[in-house]
């Protein structure tokens, strides 16, 4: 661990975020969150939106949705989203946490919604044309969102016509294109998630498939044929390039979400592989090779009348900002599970808790029914609250939870014990989807207006 | 001048659309002003498919389709172009055949 400078007073450093992992962790309590709402698959013809979540306990309005912030269109799939600007740009009195970036993953369309003027009542702020995109760079279906510095990349799954490996765009601060991010896309089969840790020059992206293989839905035989991937690729990250492509075999199929330490002087990381339903740990050891392990392994389960053994499903990972626990969720088994990851190669199990999910363990949180289980989290700044939506893409939710389309998510509330390691199920929070005023909506990602455990990144 | 082909709509009260030999069907409906599921606008996502009960449609080669779902009658509307007279069902409850759990049935 780096030696953290002492708290700076609020005006040493005129830029977005906080000067390290310690002071973010010290930032005051989240008030509202941003949820990612959509009704692709849902019978419901109406545009998906950003809900604003009031989380203060002490607001007349706390556990409810307290504005819908509409796309222009219908079919966009908003899933995941990004910052103009997050802790990257600390030390940049000129640059300010404002925008929320969020590609739609159907349609390319990007939507810049200003959440600064009225945090508690968001607005479209500008929208850039996916067609537009697609013609400048050659690259569609938009996923992970980092700002970088000042400027913006964005992983892209494929080309214009949905093929595989996609690449990076590269959008500056005024949201314009600037075009291809990388230099050189050699050695990538499929693309998907990445994070960067530019004192070490690193940058680690993963696996899903190309668009045309898994915007229509999930299919084992597509698995058999590889077109889902199973390899991580670590990037020179100032020459834009892959250094090494690391295959992690059958043990590592589909890998997703990708989480360096947030430590910035730290070579370490995770990834969680979705199919397998593995966790690999990364490291650069002491000759500064990279080395990939996996560390945890969640069993398939023979579930009655299923011909399959079916796997956890893996779709989300993610570190506590002070790198001690690691989150993930099973969305097919329906448990959320802690670990103590002090020691990255050998994690220790210390919470699980069921929502939902297809083995039956919990079909009901809170006194409502779960139409899903836990699949995207988000933690607090401090550790203490995890916020888990139940939806993973309309297409794979009407295979695997066809109920949800009529039922709508859910979002609960975990609080988790940041000193000794525990998860308990909070009775008193719960936003019911399926109560949205035009019709049920499935749930996604969440983001803090403050920032939160995957949004930002120290240089 | 180019054909048109009359495409009804059997559960949006048999509405009966004219659409053009060059005209997607998703076009032809969204100019009547029907709201369709709809996402990627390429043949490459199924949220618009929908069920052609009876005539004949043309689509492009390697749409995100599967065997077993054309087996069902699935076409995807904003790719498929009409060649005769058609009748479909439409939008999400025209779904039940499209999507299954991949670990609860046998391989086809």
């Amino acid at each position: 661990m780096s030696s953290s400078p002492a708290p700076a007073p609020a005006d040493a450093c005129p830029g977005p975020g906080y000067a390290s992992p310690q002071e973010a962790i010290r930032a005051p309590r989240e008030k509202v969150v941003y949820t990612i709402c959509l009704y692709e698959g849902t019978g419901v013809e109406e545009p998906d939106y950003l809900a604003t979540i009031d989380v203060d306990p002490e607001s007349p309005t706390f556990s409810q949705v307290i504005a819908r912030t509409e796309m222009p269109i219908i079919g966009d799939e908003l899933h995941h989203m990004g910052w103009n600007a997050c802790s990257s740009c600390h030390g940049d009195g000129s640059m300010a946490r404002r925008y929320l970036i969020i590609p739609g993953v159907r349609t390319t369309n990007f939507y810049i919604v200003d959440t600064a003027t009225d945090p508690r009542r968001p607005t479209l702020y500008k929208t850039i044309d996916g067609e537009e995109i697609k013609r400048k760079t050659n690259l569609s279906a938009p996923h992970t969102v980092h700002c970088l510095g000042s400027d913006i990349i964005v992983s892209m799954l494929g080309d214009a016509e949905g093929n595989a490996p996609g690449g990076f765009l590269h959008l500056n601060r005024d949201f314009e294109i600037v075009g291809r991010w990388e230099n050189d896309i050699s050695g990538m089969r499929y693309n998907y998630d990445f994070w960067y840790q530019p004192r070490h020059n690193m940058m680690v992206s993963s696996e899903w498939a190309a668009p045309n293989t898994f915007l229509p839905g999930f299919d084992l035989e597509d698995v058999g044929k590889g077109k889902y991937g199973q390899r991580l690729h670590f990037w020179d990250f100032a020459g834009k390039r892959i250094e090494r492509t690391i295959d992690l075999g059958e043990e590592g199929l589909i890998p997703l979400e990708t989480r360096f330490h947030h430590d910035p002087d730290s070579t370490h990381g995770f990834v969680g592989a979705a199919l397998s339903s593995n966790i690999f740990h990364w490291y650069k050891d002491a000759a500064g090779e990279v080395q990939v392990e996996k560390v945890i392994d969640v069993p398939s389960i023979e579930v009655e009348s299923f011909p399959v053994p079916m796997p956890g499903l893996i779709t989300d990972i993610l570190l506590s900002m002070d790198d001690r626990f690691l989150y993930f969720s099973n969305w097919l088994h329906g448990d959320l599970r802690q670990y103590d990851i002090s020691d990255p190669s050998h994690p220790v199990l210390t919470g699980q808790v069921w929502i939902g999910g297809l083995l039956g363990k919990a079909p009901e949180v809170n006194g409502h029914r779960i139409a899903g289980a836990p699949q995207m989290i988000q933690l607090s700044l401090d550790g203490k609250r995890l916020y888990v939506t139940t939806s993973l893409f309309s297409t794979w939710d009407n295979q695997f939870y066809p109920e949800m389309k009529g039922a709508g998510g859910a979002m609960v509330r975990v609080d988790c014990d940041a000193e000794n390691g525990g998860m308990t199920l909070d009775p008193d929070f719960f936003i019911d989807f399926g109560k949205e005023p035009k019709g049920p909506t499935r749930a996604h990602e969440t983001r803090y207006p403050g920032g939160d455990c995957s949004s930002d990144i120290w240089v | 001048m180019a054909r048109t082909y009359r495409v009804v709509l059997r559960n949006r009260d048999h509405a009966c659309l004219e659409v053009g030999e060059e005209e997607t069907i998703l076009a032809g409906a969204e100019a009547r002003g029907f709201r369709l599921p709809v996402g990627c606008r390429y043949g490459g996502c199924i949220t618009c498919a929908a069920k052609l009960i009876d005539g004949k449609v043309v689509q492009p080669k390697g749409t995100a389709l599967k065997r077993r779902q054309v087996k069902a009658g699935y076409i995807l509307l904003c790719v498929a172009r009409p060649r005769q007279d058609c009748t479909l069902e439409v939008g999400v409850e025209s779904h039940d055949a499209l999507f299954v759990n991949p670990f609860a049935v046998r391989g086809e």
